[in-house]
C-alpha cells in the first residue's frame, strides 16, 4: 500500500517535471517528436532505477557508516556518471538496435538534474530500498508520461499558427503550464 | 589570432546578449522551482553566482594541468565541491533560505549554465575573463530570477519582498505561485521579450536603410547589417 | 600507459583536495546545522506547551515524543511529532497532549506541501485553534458546514476538506499510537 502511494505520488501527483521542476532542459530539448520522446523516457526510466538502487547502498552502507554524509553530492554525481557511461558500454555490446534507439540520449542523461534530483530525494526522505527502487520508477513512469504527451502536442502545435516571437521555448512552457494544471487533478489520489 | 575581447564586455554580455535563461534556455529547474518570491529568487541566484564564479576560476587555472579525456569528470567534482560548501553554509547560516530552496542547491551541480561556462568559456580563456565571464552570466541569471520572482510574488501573493504593494481589494492569483504558473509566467516573459527585441531590431534596420538610401546607396548587404548588430 | 597513469593522478589528487577542503568546511559546519534542528525542534515542543520549561525525550517508544515539565518540574503533558499523508504530500506536525492524553494543547505545522492559498489555511489560526483544548475523546471528528457542536469537532476548512481531513486523521492516529505505548509501559 505505502509502495503504491510512493509511485502514484511520484509518477502523477508530485510529477517531477511537472510540479517538482525536475529534468525541465530534455522536457524542452527532446519533445518535438513523440517516437524520440518515448525513447528518451525509456533510457531516462532505466537510469532513474538503477541510480535508485545504486545511490542507496552508496548513502546507506558506505557514506553513512563511516560519517561522510557531507560527500553525498560529489559522490552521487559521480556515480550518475560512470553509471551512464557503463550502461551506455553494455546496450552497445547486447543490441545494436536498442544502442541506436536510446544511444544519442544516454549523455544528455548525466546533466538531467531528475536523476540527481531523484537520488537526493530518497535519501532525504529516508526510504527503505524498496521504496527508493519504487520511487525510481515511479518518477522515471511520470517523466516519460510528461515527455510524451508534450511531444504530441507539440506535433500538433507545429500546424498551429504561433505568433512568431512565441514560437519555441515560449510556446513550450506555456504548454506545459497548462499540462501542470492539468496534473493538479491528480492531487488528492494519496 | 581571434580578436581580443575588451574586458568589459565579457561581463556585460552575460547580462542580455547570452541571458542564461532568456537567450541559451539553460538552468531552467531552479528557474521555474525557487521563483515563488523574489527573495528566493535572489537567494538562488546569489548562491549559483558563487559556485559559478569559484569553478570557473579553478577551472581556468587548472585547466592546462587536466588531461582532455578526464575534463568533464574534473570539473563535475570541482564543482560539487563548492555546491557542496554553499549547502554546507546555508544550512549553518540560513536555516529558513535553505529550508525554502530545498533540493535545490544541491541540484545547482547539474545546473547546465555551470558546466556550460566551464567548458564553453573556463576551459579555454584565463582566470580574469573567466571571473569576468562568470560574474556576468550569474548577473544575468540573477535578473531573469528577480524578475519572474517578483512578478509572481506580486501577483500571487500581492507582495514583494515581503511588502505589501498591492490593495487588498486585488485577489491573489493563487496559480502564480503553483507549478502551473511558474511555465506560464516565464513563457509568456519570454514571448513578449522577443516581441520586444523582434520591434526593436526592425526599428533599428530600418532607420539604417534609410541612411544608406540618402547617401545613395542602394545596396545593403546582410554583412552590413550583421555588423551594425541587427 | 604514461596517459592513464596522468589521468589516475590527476583525479587522485582533484578527489583529495576537493575532499579535504569539504572535511574542513563540514567541520565547521556539522555542529552548527545540529544546533539548528535541535532549536527548531526544541521550539515546536514549547510552542504547543506555552508553560514548559524543560523537556525529556521518551526513549525507545518508537515514536518521537516529548514528556514536558513546567517550572516547578512537574509534568504539563506530551509533544508528539506524528506524521502522514495530506492532499498533495506529507504533512508533519508536533501535537501538544495533555497528561491523561484526553485533550490536545495545541498544534504546529512542522512539514507541509498543500496548495498555496487553499490546503496552507491548515497552517492559519481559524482553523489551527481549533485544536487549542480539543477533546480527542473518543476520536476527533472533522464536520463540513456546520459550526462544531460537541468538544471533539473540528470545522473542515471550505475549499480544502482532504487537508482539514488529514490533519485530524494524523492527530487521531498519533494520539492511539501514543495510548497504546502509554498503556503497555504501564502495565509493564
Amino acid at each position: 500500500m505505502e509502495l503504491l502511494i510512493i509511485f502514484i505520488s511520484a509518477a502523477l501527483v508530485n510529477n517531477f517535471v511537472l510540479s517538482y521542476f525536475l529534468g525541465i532542459c530534455p522536457f524542452i530539448g527532446v519533445s518535438n517528436k513523440t517516437s524520440s520522446a518515448i525513447s528518451m523516457g525509456m533510457a531516462t526510466t532505466f537510469v532513474m532505477a538503477l541510480t535508485a538502487v545504486v545511490s542507496w547502498l552508496l548513502f546507506n552502507l558506505i557514506l553513512v557508516p563511516f560519517k561522510l554524509e557531507f560527500l553525498q553530492i560529489p559522490s552521487f554525481i559521480l556515480v550518475i556518471a560512470a553509471l551512464v557511461q557503463f550502461v551506455e558500454m553494455v546496450i552497445k555490446k547486447v543490441s545494436q538496435p536498442l544502442y541506436r534507439a536510446l544511444g544519442i540520449f544516454l549523455p544528455l542523461i548525466t546533466t538531467n538534474c531528475a536523476i540527481l534530483g531523484l537520488a537526493l530525494l530518497a535519501s532525504m526522505r529516508g526510504y527503505d530500498f524498496l521504496e527508493s527502487v519504487v520511487f525510481g520508477v515511479g518518477a522515471g513512469a511520470g517523466f516519460t508520461l510528461a515527455l510524451v504527451i508534450m511531444a504530441g502536442i507539440r506535433e500538433e502545435l507545429d500546424l498551429a499558427d504561433v505568433p512568431k516571437p512565441f514560437q519555441g521555448a515560449p510556446i513550450t512552457l506555456i504548454v506545459a503550464g497548462i499540462l501542470a494544471l492539468a496534473f493538479m487533478g491528480f492531487a488528492g489520489m494519496i | 589570432m581571434k580578436k581580443q575581447v575588451p574586458l568589459l564586455r565579457e561581463f556585460t554580455k552575460g547580462l542580455w546578449e547570452i541571458n542564461p535563461t532568456f537567450k541559451q534556455i539553460l538552468g531552467m529547474c531552479p528557474t521555474l522551482a525557487v521563483t515563488v518570491s523574489a527573495i528566493n529568487g535572489i537567494a538562488m541566484a546569489l548562491a549559483t553566482t558563487f559556485v559559478l564564479v569559484f569553478s570557473s576560476l579553478m577551472i581556468s587555472l587548472v585547466r592546462k594541468l587536466i588531461p582532455n579525456q578526464v575534463r568533464i569528470a574534473s570539473y563535475i567534482v570541482i564543482i560539487a565541491t563548492f555546491v557542496t560548501i554553499v549547502d554546507l553554509v546555508m544550512k549553518a547560516q540560513f536555516v529558513e533560505l535553505s529550508k525554502a530552496l530545498g533540493p535545490f542547491i544541491p541540484l545547482i551541480v547539474v545546473n547546465c549554465i555551470i558546466l556550460g561556462r566551464a567548458e564553453a568559456f573556463a576551459s579555454k580563456n584565463g582566470p580574469l575573463r573567466s571571473v569576468l565571464d562568470a560574474l556576468g552570466n550569474g548577473a544575468g541569471f540573477f535578473i531573469s530570477l528577480f524578475v519572474l520572482g517578483s512578478i509572481r510574488e506580486i501577483i500571487g501573493s500581492r507582495t514583494i519582498l515581503g511588502y505589501q504593494v498591492l490593495p487588498n481589494g486585488f485577489e491573489p492569483w493563487l496559480i502564480m505561485i503553483l507549478p502551473a504558473g511558474a511555465f506560464l509566467a516565464l513563457g509568456l516573459l519570454m514571448g513578449f521579450a522577443n516581441l520586444y527585441i523582434e520591434r526593436k531590431k526592425n526599428l533599428v534596420r530600418e532607420s539604417l536603410i534609410a541612411q544608406y538610401k540618402r547617401v545613395g546607396r542602394e545596396e545593403i548587404t546582410d554583412e552590413v547589417l550583421k555588423e551594425a548588430g541587427v | 600507459m604514461k596517459q592513464i597513469s596522468l589521468i589516475v593522478a590527476t583525479l587522485t589528487i582533484i578527489g583529495i583536495i576537493a575532499g579535504g577542503s569539504l572535511s574542513l568546511v563540514n567541520n565547521w559546519a556539522a555542529p552548527k546545522i545540529a544546533l539548528n534542528l535541535k532549536a527548531e525542534t526544541e521550539r515546536a515542543i514549547f510552542l504547543v506547551h506555552p508553560d514548559g520549561k524543560r523537556y525529556e525525550e521518551i526513549k525507545n517508544a518508537g515514536l518521537e515524543v516529548y514528556k514536558v515539565f513546567n517550572e516547578k518540574d512537574s509534568s504539563v503533558g506530551y509533544s508528539l511529532v506524528y506524521d502522514g499523508n495530506g492532499f498533495q504530500g506529507n504533512i508533519k506536525l508536533m501535537i501538544g497532549l495533555t497528561n491523561d492524553l484526553n485533550r490536545t494543547t495545541s498544534i504546529e505545522i512542522l512539514e507541509q506541501s498543500e496548495t498555496p492559498g487553499l490546503g496552507t489555511k491548515i497552517l492559519e489560526a481559524p482553523y489551527k485553534d481549533q485544536f487549542n483544548g480539543l477533546e480527542v475523546n473518543p476520536s476527533i471528528i472533522l464536520v463540513k458546514g456546520a459550526e462544531p457542536s460537541n468538544p471533539n469537532e473540528v470545522q473542515s476548512i471550505t475549499g480544502a476538506t482532504i487537508s482539514s481531513k488529514a490533519v485530524v486523521a494524523i492527530v487521531n492516529e498519533g494520539i492511539t499510537k501514543l495510548k497504546d505505548i502509554e498503556n503497555k509501559g504501564a502495565s509493564e
